[in-house]
Order: C-alpha cells, then structure tokens, then sequence
C-alpha cells in the first residue's frame, strides 16, 4: 500500500513535467550585457506567449549567465542534467556561446544560438549548435560591401573592443579589405569601458583615412563618435559594426550618429513575414522598439519549441528535427545549413542601414531599401 | 608632436576626475582604516542623482554639483553611522564584506529602479571642444570638469590645514586613540570623513556624468581605478593620491597610443607594481610600523 502510495505520488509530481515540453534559456539578464541582454528575453517572452496561444504546454528554465562565461557553463551543466531540457536557446555573448556549445556536444543537447556574432561557435563541426543570427564575418563584408558600392575608399582603420566580439570581427574584416586591395592604415583595439578614446582617435586622424571601422557595444558607441566628432576625425565614411550602432539610444544622439552606416540582422520594416506584427506587438508590450536581438531570440525560441514538440521532447531527434527543418518566419528565411566551414549555421541575409534624420534606414541591398545612401560621411558642424 | 601634446592633455583631465575619485577612498581609509569597496557604487549613486537632477528639473550637471555635493555628504554620513561605524573594531574581512554587500545592494536597488539600460546625457555641449591650436582640441565638458575638481581639490586643502574640524580629522587619521585622548570627537570626525569621501566620490560621478555613460554596474570599474590610485599614491595620503590620479590619467592615456589602447591596462598595473615594488607604502605614504 505504502509503496503504493509512493509510485502514485511520484507519478503525480511527474506528470506535469512528462507533458510540458522543457526548454532551457541561458540568457545575460544582469551584468554589464544586461541591456541587451533584456531584447532576448523579452523576444523570448513574446515566443513564450505565442507558443501557449498555439496551444503549447511549454515550460521555460531561465538561467541568467550575468555575461560571465564560467557562469554560463554551469547553466548549461545544470539544464542538461538535472533540469532535463529539450533543448537550449540562449547565451547571448560570444564568449559564453563559444564556452557553452562545446558542453552542449559534450551532453548532446540542441544548443539554439539567437544572437552571438562569433564565426568561431559553428566552425568547430559541433553537431548539436545551431546558429540563428550571420557571423561576425557577414558584418564586414556586408559594410565593406556597401562602403565600395557608394564609393572609391583607399584606405581604412580598424577601432574595436578588445573582445570575442570585437577581435573577430575585425579579424575577418582586415582579411576582407586585404582582398579587396583596401590598404589597412591604423589597426586599434581598447578595453570597453574606457572613459577616453581622444589621444587613440587623434592617432588615427593623423593617419587620414578612407574609412573607419568600429566594433563596440551600446555605450561605448556613443563615446567613440563623440570624441571622433572633438578631435574631428572625418573620412569617407563611419562604418559601425553590430551591437552599440544599431540602437534606438544611438540613433537619438543624432548630433553624431547622423549619416553613421551599420549593418544589422532585422528591422522591423523589412518584407520578412511577421516582422512588422512583431515590431508592432513588442512596443505595446514593452514600451520600446525591438532590437534584432529580439527578433533572433523570438525566431529561435519559435523553432526550438516547434522542433522539440514534434520531437517529442527527445534531445537527438530535437537535433535532426532542426537540422533537417526549413522555416520562413520573422528573420526571413531560416535553415540550418553547412557551408563554407560552418557546421548548423543559418546563411542569413544582412541589411545594411544608414541613420538618416535620426532613423534607421535600410539602404542596401536594394530591394528592402528604404532611402538612399549619404555618402561621403558630411562635415562636422 | 600634435598626437602627443592631445594624449597628454586629454590624461591630465581625465586624471583630475579620478585624483576625486582616489582622494574620497584615501580620506575614508586615513580616518577609519575602512577600505570602502563600495566608493564605485557611490559614484554611480552620484550620476544617477546627476541624471534624475537633469532629467527631472533641467540643471545643468555641473550646476548640479551644488546639489549632489551635500546630498552624497549626508548619504555617506547615514551610512557611516548606521553601518560602518558598527564594525569599526571588527577583523579586516568582516569590514570588507560589509562595504561590498552595501554596494551590491546600491547598485541593485539603482537597476531595480531604472533597469540596467544605459543612460546618457546630451548637454548641447557634449561633444563640444576648444581648440587649442597646433591640431589639438580639448573636450569643453572634460576641461570644466577639470576646473571643478581642480576647485574643490584646493578647497579641500583648505579645509584639511587650516580649519579646527579638518585639523581634528587629520589627528584622527594619524592616531584615533591619541586624538580621542586630546579631546576630539572621534566618531564625528569618522561621520565627516565618511560624508566627505562618499561626496567627493558623487561629484566624481556627476563630473563624469557628461562625457561618460551611466548604468548600475558602472561602479566596479571606478572602485578598481580608486584602488590604484590610492595605493600608489600611499594610503591615507591625499596628496598621494591626487598625484596618482593624474599620474595614471597620462599612463593610459599615453600607452594608449604608444603602446596600444588594448594594453594601457597592462601598463597602468605594471607601472603599480613597480611603484610598490621599490617604495612599497606609496608614492607619498609613510610606512607605518
């Protein structure tokens, strides 16, 4: 009777999680990467709410890696032993992804990256990572790419973040301005975070060149192009690498973000289905424009849900369900593909945008355009 | 000649803000032989105060030092007597995890208020500068920033020799029990230093606040900057530590572009551990036996 009693107990205390289908999210919800961090959750959240409309029994784990690696590893450990997931979505920094997707092979779970720009991550032949969002390497390109479409540019500087983030996509960059006889006149990296750039900026200044290349997050973005414009540093063109450039607080600095060229996975006027929806419901439900951050981390939770459901909850056939799948969705088009040395990567379409007026306007390529380039960079006033 | 003279002067300006900063911990240590962990999370308390200040009612940041300045001072006061004071006598790392536990919960309380997004603040003279000729341009806000703490530095000089209270602090800060002997009030003194450092750190952070960016975090990156300067400059010395602040200013600013900005840190702490190597109390401290 008593053991009776025990199985039924247990049976009870199982059966929700027998039905639910558990999901893991390793996301940086406080620390330094906390703002952007924020996009992925509510991008998530949004997923989350979309899902039970559809009838989904879906259960999230939240685990927050506070933008530290070593924290984001023992996430991963936790949701993959004890916590059973289905699959994982998140982190969102490339130094925890690239930390986190070798666990993810060493316990065979799906690991479903939004938003890390790293190449690195998908080029180490890892079976159980996908990607959502294009490498670091289609950030340069497509900036190069439009820099010598609008015009002639000689010579360029690289000014970066002396992280994951900022090295690699530097990196590729330099390797694509090589082929593309772009001379590389000043080559910079800083710690994030500095209060001063002026005396490196002045630096590059006496090199004059073509284009500046910058890699930075959100508010060292600002700083950057604010001393620029005090030491007048004025080439062809600013072209701003990904996270710090392409955000509503740096387009409202419009006294220097002005006529600043970036290049980013999403916008929410772009034709890809359910991106306007999606812009339009994430105002009214935060109360801010949503980041590609967000829509990233809305696609892959939409894909990781449906994959592991079909799955039935099984972390191998969740695995061959992604990577057998073809989605159409707010990101556009999303397969998870093998192709130039990457293994699950999904060969995204990056838009190139300029901000004009205080807005963010696609300009390449052209069927999203939107307006039309300003090129060269105007004068500083 | 030009890239050189600009490095040069934008490190002795920013250096000016961080001797504010190294002079609020060092004065705090002299007196108490506290070390506050929390001096970077007072700061941030002290933009954050900037920003509500000129956000809400449109003052100026600087201005708004006339505001934050005694605001912080009575902040640090209430801290110093109701938790500080408390552990006075108590082992090394029983103070140590008190001040950082205050500064975990100020830091969260500012997140939990104005979530962790980053704020700015636009004057119409942010990205303003002065140029000085030869192709070097100095930051207008950076250059009234300088001018502010190079004031309230001379100021506190003032204070520090020529008045009774801040005679009173400096006995305190050379022998508690010797000054409490002689008649002064010795916890007081502790509240005024406590109130001073805690201000000083807040101007810092209003100061900052125009060049700078603002989030909760931010104080883990000044708490470090305030560690180095104080110590090289020798604990407890305010001359020392103003001296650090500019000498560390120019290092960073110099092997910024001499070296190469993803290593000024390396050459910021190299130069440190030089200094303690060869005069291990600090450029200015007196070794104490």
């Amino acid at each position: 009777m008593r053991k009776q009693l025990l199985a039924l107990g247990a049976t009870l205390a199982l059966s929700p999680c027998l039905l639910a289908q558990k999901i893991g999210v390793i996301n940086s919800m406080s620390g330094p990467e906390a703002p952007i961090g924020e996009n992925i959750t509510n991008g998530i959240k949004l997923a989350e709410e979309d899902l039970k409309k559809k009838g989904f029994n879906l259960q999230l784990v939240w685990e927050d890696d506070t933008g530290k690696p070593q924290i984001s590893m023992s996430a991963m450990e936790k949701l993959a032993t004890r916590e059973n997931v289905a699959g994982v979505v998140g982190p969102y920094t490339s130094a925890c992804s690239n930390a986190v997707a070798k666990l993810a092979e060493k316990y065979k779970v799906p690991l479903l990256i939004p938003a890390a720009a790293k190449e690195e991550i998908t080029r180490q032949g890892l079976k159980h990572v996908f990607r959502m969002n294009a490498p670091a390497d289609q950030y340069a390109s497509s900036l190069i790419d439009a820099a010598t479409a609008l015009g002639r540019p000689k010579t360029i500087a690289f000014i970066y973040e002396n992280t994951d983030f900022g090295t690699s996509t530097s990196k590729t960059a330099k390797d694509y301005v090589a082929k593309k006889g772009i001379q590389v006149v000043a080559d910079v990296s800083y710690p994030k975070g500095s209060a001063d750039y002026r005396s490196t900026l002045a630096q590059i200044k006496s090199k004059n060149p073509d284009l500046v290349f910058m890699v930075s997050y959100v508010a060292d973005a600002i700083l950057l192009m604010r001393q620029s414009k005090e030491v007048g540093l004025q080439p062809q063109a600013f072209l701003g690498a990904g996270a710090g450039f392409t955000t509503a607080e740096f387009a409202k600095e419009r006294a220097i973000s002005e006529a600043v060229i970036s290049c980013t996975q999403w916008t929410d006027d772009v034709s890809w289905p359910g991106a306007k929806d999606f812009g339009t419901r994430y105002k009214a439900k935060f109360g801010k424009e949503p980041t590609y951050h967000a829509a990233c981390a809305y696609a892959s939770m939409m894909i990781m849900a449906e994959t592991a459901r079909n799955a039935g909850g099984d972390r191998a056939k969740t695995r061959d369900g992604l990577k057998a799948g073809k989605w159409n969705g707010v990101m556009g088009e999303v397969k998870f593909a093998d192709y130039d040395g990457f293994t699950n990567q999904n060969n995204h379409q990056m838009l190139v945008q300029q901000i004009l007026g205080g807005n963010y306007e696609t300009v390449l390529p052209a069927p999203f355009a939107t307006k039309k380039a300003v090129y060269p960079f105007p004068k500083w006033k | 000649m030009a890239v050189f003279l600009q490095s040069l002067i934008s490190g002795i300006l920013i250096g000016g803000v961080y001797a504010l900063i190294g002079i609020g911990l060092t004065l705090i240590f002299g007196v108490m032989r506290v070390i506050n962990f929390a001096h970077g999370d007072i700061l941030m308390v002290g933009m954050y105060l900037t920003y509500i200040i000129f956000t809400m009612m449109g003052v100026d940041p600087f201005v708004s030092v006339l505001i934050t300045f005694p605001l912080m001072f009575l902040f640090g006061g209430f801290l110093q007597k109701v938790f500080i004071n408390r552990i006075l006598n108590a082992v090394a790392q029983n103070q140590i995890l008190l001040t950082i536990g205050l500064g975990l919960i100020m830091s969260n309380t500012v997140m939990l208020i104005f979530t962790s997004d980053y704020k700015i603040l636009t004057t119409s003279y942010s990205s303003a500068t002065l140029q000085v000729g030869g192709g070097v341009s100095v930051s207008t806000p950076l250059l009234i920033s300088f001018l502010i703490t190079a004031a309230i530095t001379a100021a506190l000089y003032w204070f520090l020799l020529k008045t009774d209270t801040g005679q009173a602090i400096r006995a305190t800060a050379q022998d508690r029990d010797a000054a409490q002997l002689m008649g002064i009030n010795v916890k007081r003194m502790s509240i005024i230093a406590f109130g001073l450092g805690a201000a000083l750190a807040g101007t810092a952070g209003a100061l900052i606040s125009p060049t700078y960016y603002i989030f909760p975090q931010v104080g883990g990156v000044f708490t470090l900057k305030a560690f180095v300067i104080t110590v090289l400059g020798g604990m407890g010395s305010v001359v020392g530590a103003t001296l650090g602040g500019v000498l560390i200013g120019i290092t960073e600013s110099m092997s910024a572009v001499y070296i190469s900005s993803g290593w000024k840190d390396v050459v910021v702490f190299v130069l440190f551990l030089l200094v303690l190597l060869f005069k291990p109390s600090g450029l200015m401290g007196k070794s104490r036996t």
